[in-house]
């Protein structure tokens, strides 16, 4: 047995070898302040004791169950979305550019076939930009007739505003009703100049007028 | 030292139990949930838990919790302060195990790497307790307010020495728990909190030596009762 004294006993507290642990233990039989020392040095152990408490509780393991469980689900839902892309890796490098060439030979017929409608769209909008051109030359004819039909009424002019026969008086007042209708018409044509509809009625007015202004002069002439 | 006596009950109430260093149990053996220590292989047991583990295998990690959980429980409940959060840890840590198992390269044991998760767990949840000032007034540099506990054999023992724990440094309080509590060896304390055994021994000897200290009556009543 070695021999130890009370100096040693901190050194030993810290690091001792067993066989030191056995010499304080000897030591301390004979000496009051080591036994005390080293009693309340062992008691802190004693004490540590006090803070173990292993009671099972009944709940957990079944809650980690449970946990580990859904782990387990929502990492094979994970691998399964990977998988997707692992399949193209596990497929050969040839097919890979097989595959990656149709890709491209795709989206170029793709490309191509909104390229031909949008060009067949604009020359359908071409279209009707000449729709609106042949509307300015209807207009421009239109006026010209207008002025045409105004050379003949200023013509009639003087007949109609002192009618020397009952036939006169009709015309005149034929023409007033013409002239109303035509001034109703050029109005909604104003508002909607693409109804062929109204361009109808406005140039059958029109001609209407002129027939009628025609008459007038050939009575003033008879 | 002197006659120094401890303001606690200990001298009265607590006989001295020797402890024998040198023939200190193996934790995994000493927790072996019921089945023959002796017979039980530590490193096979270990290689076995390990293996199961990274296989998926929902019974090993059963077999983990039945000869581990109670303990895991208590650590991160004296590393917490209260039972709620020391479960939510034990569970986080079943989790983690069953994320990182692969990257386990068997540097250091299966049990040693499962409870230096659950340590770092439980660093984690101190930490985001503390960020969410869930502790108000908390002067203890991050140790928990134990709850009430079932009355055990001292209580007021006990309870001295958690409010002597909260004095002592992180560091301090760990050590003391895995070795005085946990019954770990410094080689197993070294291998969870990433120190040397020798850091762990000199980490003990300090912890203890100022638990001492905070545990020692005045000098007046030392006399006195002398």
């Amino acid at each position: 047995m070695m021999n130890v004294t009370c100096n040693d006993r901190e050194r030993i507290f810290e690091g001792g070898a067993p066989g030191e642990w056995a010499a304080l233990e000897a030591h301390s039989a004979n000496c009051p302040v080591c036994a005390e020392g080293l009693r309340v040095w062992k008691s802190l152990s004693v004490a540590a004791q006090e803070m173990r408490d292993y009671t099972d509780s009944p709940s957990l393991w079944p809650r980690i169950e449970r946990a580990l469980a859904e782990e387990v689900v929502r990492k094979t839902q994970r691998a399964q979305r990977r998988s997707w892309l692992s399949l193209l890796s596990s497929i050969p490098l040839g097919w890979q550019t097989a595959v990656a060439g149709a890709f491209v030979l795709v989206l170029t017929i793709s490309a191509g076939w909104i390229y031909f409608h949008r060009s067949n769209r604009i020359v359908e909008s071409d279209k009707s930009l000449l729709k609106s051109a042949a509307l300015e030359n209807v207009e421009r004819a239109e006026a010209v007739y207008v002025q045409a039909i105004d050379k003949l009424a200023a013509e009639a002019k003087p007949q109609l505003e002192n009618p020397a026969t009952p036939l006169l008086a009709n015309y005149h007042e034929k023409l007033v009703v013409l002239d109303s209708a035509i001034a109703d018409l050029r109005a909604q044509a104003g508002q909607n100049p693409s109804n062929a509809q109204l361009r109808h009625q406005l140039l059958a007015m029109y001609q209407e007028k002129q027939r009628t202004l025609e008459e007038v002069l050939e009575a003033r002439q008879q | 030292m002197g006659t120094m006596g401890l303001a606690l009950p200990w001298k009265a109430r607590i006989a001295s139990v020797p402890r024998e260093r040198e023939s200190r149990v193996e934790p995994s053996e000493q927790f072996a949930g019921g089945q023959n220590p002796a017979v039980v292989d530590a490193i096979t047991e270990d290689a076995a838990l390990a293996a199961g583990c990274r296989a998926g295998n929902l019974q090993t990690y059963e077999r983990l919790y039945s000869l581990h959980g109670v303990r895991m429980r208590n650590l991160a409940r004296n590393l917490l302060g209260n039972l709620v959060d020391a479960e939510d840890a034990v569970q986080e840590t079943f989790l983690k195990v069953q994320r990182s198992i692969a990257s386990f390269r068997g540097q250091s044991s299966f049990i040693t790497w499962t409870y230096r998760i659950l340590i770092n767990t439980c660093y984690d949840a101190r930490r985001s307790r503390l960020r969410k000032k869930e502790v108000a007034n908390d002067d203890s540099g991050g140790m928990p307010r134990p709850e009430p506990r079932a009355p055990g054999a001292h209580p007021s023992l006990r309870m001295a020495l958690e409010r002597a724990l909260a004095s002592l440094t992180k560091h301090q309080r760990d050590v003391f728990l895995l070795y005085e509590v946990e019954g770990f060896r410094h080689a197993e304390i070294a291998g969870m909190l990433e120190i040397t055994e020798t850091a762990s021994k000199n980490t003990l000897f300090q912890a203890k030596k100022n638990l001492r200290l905070i545990l020692e009556p005045p000098r007046s009543s030392a006399a006195e009762a002398r």
